[in-house]
């Protein structure tokens, strides 16, 4: 049976670290490339050895696809392809082309400048890394092979994020990523159309949680801003160029007349270039709102927010800010936070997740004294809010996402089976189809059923319609017989006939024939009379006939009785028959070697 | 009657306002909508579906959030936790969990059976039946009742009429105690208010106090004139004594009418209000009243529209007065981003069990809110019990 194979890579029940294989058809791809955010060591990577204990991997993979620009998706990727080796394609869309390479850059500037870190990739392997990379759009079928064709769907959840699927012949998968499945203020809703993959593989992070509003979300930040603002104090916001920034700035200008709020918001104006930048590159990977909004006018110009100056941090009176980088590692944000750490009536929000070794991780770990690198101590008196933006699907998305692709199995990975039985239960119930939970490093095996199309011919095809029966059903399978030709690239199913006649052979009639040996002293043809009476009354509603020469036919099998005159009483039944009276004649010759009943009536 | 208007001010409105009147809130969005909230530990509910066929019960681990308290800033969690989860063929109109165990029991509204159900623990989280009691009802397409005494062995105290109130052994299924009477009135709440001493409130109005102890005990205190309307009961019992010496009984009724009287002397009311009720639905099935655990004088009515309303009793008279509620919760009337009061009825609504505001609603659409409300009436009201 054809099978497709899953492995999510990575040990325990670890999650944070997505690194999925994928072989199906004969090809053997590899979905994310994701660092473990939590280790110092090389558990941070995926563990590779599953592929090849030692090498590179470029002739065991036929691709690399990567969903979306998050590190725990791509962060390990110039590590897989340059220090352990694969010089096959990265797939990946453009957005995420653009901004993967960033955010591995300052990654690896936290991991190997502030932690001194030796065993990591460099700045050239960044680049080397990304020159492999061949960027898709969406909705777009690429072919990676003669066999293999991907195609990449829009999965929200941030920038570019996409889910992909692969392809080969009949058989697919499709791998969400992280996608949601509720439009935000700057991006839409993922969607997908009823593709019916084989499988359809997606984490389970969230699957059992029921996700908290947006608007509560938005409430709490905008709570927090007001209640710093109104008692004086300042609110820093350290943020990425892209993603949040972006939804929290929309969200402040929106309510910021209706709150009557009179203090300044800025952002730095690294941010807005960048931002801008990149969101006319990639304006249609937004959603309609901000498109429409994006030809009147620049996606930065906002009423109420205007660029910082560095002057300004010293200003008396409450504001809010706007400045990166994300994690306070360097620059203007961690410029600023040492200024206004001390007092304790201003705030900062972290929106996002912050990597290990970076002050803002420090700060969310409930630190409140941080040694900078010149020996001084920094007490952290100020209100440090940690408040998650990020766009996820839960259970609820799940299901709706399996409603809109209608996979033939589902897949989740990084899960605990034993915490997830409900959900399993849930979709087996709901959707009547197989729900797998490989833990990391096990190998789920799915069977598939793939259907090979076939042309066939005319004359066949007629013939199957005369026997006459329902009209062809696509929900219906209906067994027929014919004649398979494979021949160069096509597959033609024709009549037995045809077949013979295309490849210039003849046809064999092929026949049994089958000796019976019996103990009668009746002639010959009382003995052919003997054997038709007893046929007739065994063999209702078969044709049987008593021919003038003698010979009995059933149906079109052939009984002559013969003797030799050496030995009268016994006589030699000659059985004939076609192959396809195969089942009727061995009935007939078991039959008959049981003899003739002695009383017979006569005729 | 009630207008239909969506207007996209009064939610923004709502929003600004939220920002003052909640210190906490979480909304939720359940794929079907529960009518039962119950509390099977300090941060765990069970809710469950009320459609026809299939539904499902679930037991949600509240956000880790709004119990971090001085933490609070630290912690991101804000999203429900769907720890355990089960099936069921029938719909869900009444769940109870059985203090000191992991048992619940439902009812479906219109049968005669109970079904018990073991909700789990760390090894498993699938929800199981563990098995049905069947129960000799007066009438067989009601739904039942069930309140579980406060301390003792498992048992469920089960009725839809006063005449078929019954308590059953949980495991064995055997009947331990029946109310010896032939009132066929129709119930609407049972609450006990110690390990043997509970309420029967029915639809008219009528409350009776019961004892498990001695089955010939039946002391029945009228609703007193107040004809054709539909009366609950929410009780307030000070759970850590083992008699109750004085328990709060609030009565609402479906013309908005709240009475509270004292467990000691039924008969005659202690104070009584009008409720500021505008928008009405014609159900009144999902009528709801109860008294805030941790706070004095605090109660809370639904299932009138798409609200929660809370009131301070202190100030109510014995003679029918209008009052005015010092709290309203209108998330479930804002869809979206716009303001809509023909959407859903609250369906039911539960206080936590020792955190002084934090009250949990549901409404027909699916919605589940946790909400910390602000009180911003005078000093005195805030006391804590």
């Amino acid at each position: 049976m054809p099978e497709i194979k899953v492995t999510p890579l990575g040990a325990g029940q670890d999650v944070g670290r997505s690194c999925i294989l994928v072989s199906i058809g004969g090809k053997n791809i590899m979905l994310d490339c994701g660092m473990h955010m939590g280790y110092n060591d090389d558990r941070r990577f995926p563990d590779f050895s599953y592929i090849t204990q030692q090498g590179r991997l470029t002739e065991f993979l036929d691709c690399v696809i990567i969903s979306h620009f998050h590190l725990d998706h791509c962060g390990a990727l110039p590590y897989m392809s340059e220090m352990v080796g694969y010089d096959g394609p990265i797939y990946m869309t453009h957005p995420t082309k653009a901004i993967c390479p960033i955010l591995l850059e300052d990654f690896r500037k936290i991991t190997v400048d502030k932690k001194g870190e030796t065993n990591f990739f460099t700045s050239q392997m960044i680049k080397d890394c990304m020159k492999k990379v061949i960027p898709l759009n969406l909705h777009q079928t690429v072919q990676v092979d003669d066999e293999l064709e991907i195609k990449a769907y829009y999965a929200g959840h941030v920038l570019g994020a996409a889910m992909v699927q692969i392809k080969v012949g009949s058989e697919s998968v499709v791998y969400t990523g992280d996608y949601n499945m509720t439009p935000d203020r700057h991006l839409g809703a993922a969607w997908i159309d009823k593709c019916r993959p084989d499988i359809l593989i997606s984490e389970s992070t969230y699957a059992t949680t029921i996700r908290d509003s947006k608007r509560c979300r938005e409430r709490d930040f905008l709570k927090k801003v007001h209640e710093t603002v109104e008692r004086g104090g300042k609110v820093l916001i350290p943020v990425f160029a892209l993603g949040r920034a972006q939804e929290l700035c929309i969200l402040l200008e929106t309510f910021w007349e209706r709150m009557n709020m009179k203090a300044p918001i800025y952002f730095s104006t690294g941010l807005t270039e960048k931002a801008n930048h990149y969101y006319k590159l990639f304006i249609t990977w937004t959603n309609q709102k901000i498109r429409k909004t994006f030809v009147q006018r620049n996606m930065f110009e906002f009423k109420h927010i205007k660029a910082f100056d560095r002057s300004y941090i010293d200003n008396p009176g409450p504001m809010v800010v706007f400045a990166t980088p994300g994690m306070l590692h360097a620059g203007l944000s961690l410029q600023i936070f040492r200024k206004w750490a001390g007092n304790e009536k201003n705030m900062i929000i972290m929106p996002g997740y912050c990597v290990q070794g970076t002050i803002g991780h420090k700060i969310l770990n409930g630190q409140k004294k941080l040694e900078l690198e010149n020996r001084q101590t920094l007490e952290v008196k100020l209100q440090v809010e940690y408040m998650s933006f990020s766009a996820h699907a839960d259970a609820k998305g799940i299901m709706q996402l399996i409603r809109m692709a209608e996979p033939r199995n589902m897949l989740l990975v990084h899960g605990e089976a034993k915490k997830m039985e409900f959900l399993k239960d849930k979709i087996e119930q709901e959707f009547s189809i197989n729900c797998f939970m490989p833990a990391n490093g096990e190998t789920s095996t799915v069977a598939t059923n793939p259907s090979v199309p076939v042309d066939i011919s005319l004359n066949l095809l007629k013939r199957e319609m005369a026997l006459g029966g329902p009209l062809p059903d696509p929900k219906k399978p209906r067994t027929m017989h014919g004649t398979l030709i494979m021949k160069d690239n096509s597959l033609r199913l024709v009549s037995p006939e045809q077949a013979l006649k295309e490849l210039g052979l003849s046809e064999h009639q092929l026949r049994f024939t089958c000796r019976v040996q019996l103990q009668d002293a009746h002639s010959d043809s009382d003995t052919h009379i003997r054997i038709y009476t007893h046929l007739k009354s065994v063999l209702k509603g078969y044709t049987i006939q008593h021919l003038p020469d003698g010979t009995v036919m059933v149906e079109s099998i052939v009984i002559k009785v013969s003797s030799s005159p050496e030995e009268p009483n016994t006589k030699v039944l000659l059985l004939s028959w076609s192959y396809q009276d195969e089942d009727l004649g061995s009935f007939l010759s078991t039959l008959l070697k049981k003899g003739l009943p002695a009383a017979l009536s006569s005729m | 009657m009630y207008e239909i208007s969506s207007d996209e001010n009064e939610f923004e409105d709502w929003f600004i306002e939220s920002l003052k009147i909640y210190s906490n809130i979480h909304e939720y969005q359940l794929e079907h909508p529960t009518r039962v909230i119950e509390w099977t530990g300090e941060k765990n509910v069970c809710v469950a579906g009320y459609n026809l066929s299939k539904n499902e019960i679930l037991e949600l681990l509240l956000p880790l959030k709004l119990f971090a308290d001085d933490n609070q800033g630290l912690c991101a969690e804000r999203d429900f936790k769907v720890v355990h989860g089960g099936f069921t063929d029938g719909s869900i109109h009444c769940l109870k969990h059985i203090p000191g165990t992991r048992c619940v029991v439902t009812n479906d509204g219109s049968s005669s059976k109970l079904q018990v159900w073991d909700v789990g623990g760390d090894d498993c989280d699938v929800i199981k039946k563990t098995g049905d009691i069947h129960l000799k009802t007066a009438s067989l397409d009601k739904g039942v009742k069930i309140d579980s005494p406060l301390t003792g062995n498992a048992s469920v105290l089960h009725g839809s009429q006063v005449n078929d109130i019954q308590l059953t052994e949980l495991t064995s299924g055997t009947p331990l105690y029946t109310l010896g009477t032939d009132i066929p009135d129709v119930l609407s709440s049972l609450r006990f208010v110690s390990g043997s001493v509970f309420l029967a409130c029915s639809v008219n109005g009528d409350v009776y106090v019961g004892d498990t102890r001695s089955p010939s005990y039946l002391q029945k205190s009228p609703a007193g004139g107040r004809e054709g309307n539909h009366w609950c009961m929410g009780v307030r019992a000070d759970s850590s004594l083992p008699e109750p010496s004085s328990c709060s009984v609030a009565r609402l009724s479906s013309s908005c009418q709240a009475v509270v009287s004292d467990l000691r002397n039924l008969k005659s009311p202690v104070c009584q209000a009008q409720l500021n009720v505008q928008r009405k639905t014609t159900s009144d099935e999902f009528l709801i009243v109860t008294w805030a655990p941790a706070l004095d004088n605090c109660l809370a009515v639904s299932g009138f529209d798409g609200m929660v309303q809370i009131y301070n009793t202190a100030s109510w008279r014995p003679e029918l007065m209008e009052f005015q509620p010092i709290f309203i919760h209108r998330g479930h009337m804002m869809s979206d981003a716009h303001f809509d009061t023909s959407s859903s009825v609250v369906t039911t609504h539960v206080w936590h069990p020792s955190r002084p505001w934090t009250v949990l609603s549901a409404a027909g659409d699916g919605s589940v809110h946790v909400w910390d409300w602000v009180d911003n009436t005078t000093a005195s009201s805030k006391s804590l019990a």
